[in-house]
């Protein structure tokens, strides 16, 4: 008996904090006393610290190439004139970005580019981003150039 | 205390049966793609980095991750005509049964790898950590020292106690779509990343203690 109120009593926890998680993760973190201080803390520790990782432009192309059953590298881009035009993010995934950091391929996003990486990188902000993580890395990288 | 009055937590009777719930906002996407395998672009670039983000977490290693996610996008498309879309109206309009199947997919081809390399040591997640630009150098290294602690609590966490959290953190996945990649339900989602965040908690505690 008592430890199917032991079970109970922790799903109910668990729920209470799922919850939270839900408001916090939605940018509206609810005033909930249930919760504690730590489980807050680490919670937000988590949310700013765990840093998303975006695949390297140039594996993104290649396996691209590969799903359309292209040789990987046929469908190179042209080169544009640079700096390329700015298109304006989304404001949620600028939001995402400023919470937490990203990392490219690996690099860290504040890393030197030289002359032929930024002809590159030019030509890649000119495509199109379906995913909306894309969009926001290049948003920050733009901030971070202006 | 009281308690605040609580909706009933889900039950074991969805535990046999994982929820693949949600209708599919992904359905003009995923027919367009069955239609014309070339048209499958717009959810390989949709899901790239997410797929991806996930089998860094999986696996530490960036070259490894390019492999899984090379891997389960192959199968993805290879498997399309096998999808079966699960959705109810009662689910909304948000999320994806795609989504879903294609994170079951890469947990497959994870876990693959994870049991091909299991008589070399286990790498550490030991992953760069970048923090966003900032103008005060202290701060910049408090934000790091703070991330990478935040890395390594997760770290320290085992099998899908630490995929519900990062799927929980990185992704922002609902608790009903950790439920259904994992295949447990979602009562037993919730209290792993109850369960996970208490390990963080206590983790950055101490680190806290010892700071002092």
């Amino acid at each position: 008996m008592t430890g199917g109120h032991a079970t109970r009593d922790g799903e109910n926890e668990a729920f209470i904090v799922d919850r939270y998680l839900d408001s916090l993760l939605a940018d509206r973190p609810a005033d909930v006393t249930d919760v504690g201080p730590e489980l807050r803390s680490a919670a937000m520790a988590l949310v700013a610290g765990l840093p998303r990782h975006h695949p390297s432009f140039r594996f993104e192309e290649a396996l691209a190439a590969r799903l359309a059953g292209t040789p990987a590298g046929g469908a190179a881009g042209e080169l544009i004139p640079f700096p390329s035009p700015v298109v304006v993010a989304d404001v949620a995934d600028a939001r995402q970005v400023a919470l937490r950091p990203a990392v490219i391929g690996g690099v860290l996003t504040s890393a030197a580019i030289s002359l032929a990486g930024a002809a590159y990188v030019a030509w890649r902000r000119n495509r199109p981003a379906v995913d909306p993580w894309a969009r926001a890395i290049r948003a920050a990288a733009r901030r971070r150039t202006a | 205390m009281a308690r605040p009055a609580l909706r009933k937590v889900a039950r074991p009777a969805e535990a046999g049966r994982p929820r693949l719930a949600r209708l599919d906002r992904d359905r003009p996407l995923v027919d367009a793609a069955r239609k014309d395998p070339a048209r499958f672009d717009a959810l390989y670039r949709k899901y790239l980095a997410q797929v991806y983000n996930f089998a860094v977490y999986e696996l530490g290693d960036h070259h490894e991750a390019e492999d899984a996610t090379e891997r389960t996008f192959l199968s993805a498309l290879a498997g399309l005509a096998r999808f079966e879309e699960r959705a109810r109206p009662e689910d909304g309009p948000e999320a994806s049964t795609f989504k879903i199947w294609l994170f079951r997919i890469a947990r497959n081809v994870v876990a693959e790898r994870r049991r091909g390399r299991r008589r070399r040591p286990e790498a550490p997640l030991d992953l760069a950590v970048a923090s966003p630009a900032a103008t005060d150098v202290e701060e910049t290294v408090v934000r790091r020292e703070a991330a990478a602690a935040a890395l390594r609590a997760v770290d320290g966490l085992s099998g899908d106690r630490r995929r519900a959290i990062v799927l929980r953190f990185v992704h922002e996945m609902t608790t009903a779509e950790i439920a259904a990649i994992l295949g447990r339900s979602e009562g037993a989602v919730r209290v792993l990343i109850h369960r996970g965040l208490r390990h963080v908690a206590g983790e950055l505690g101490t680190l806290d203690r010892d700071r002092r």
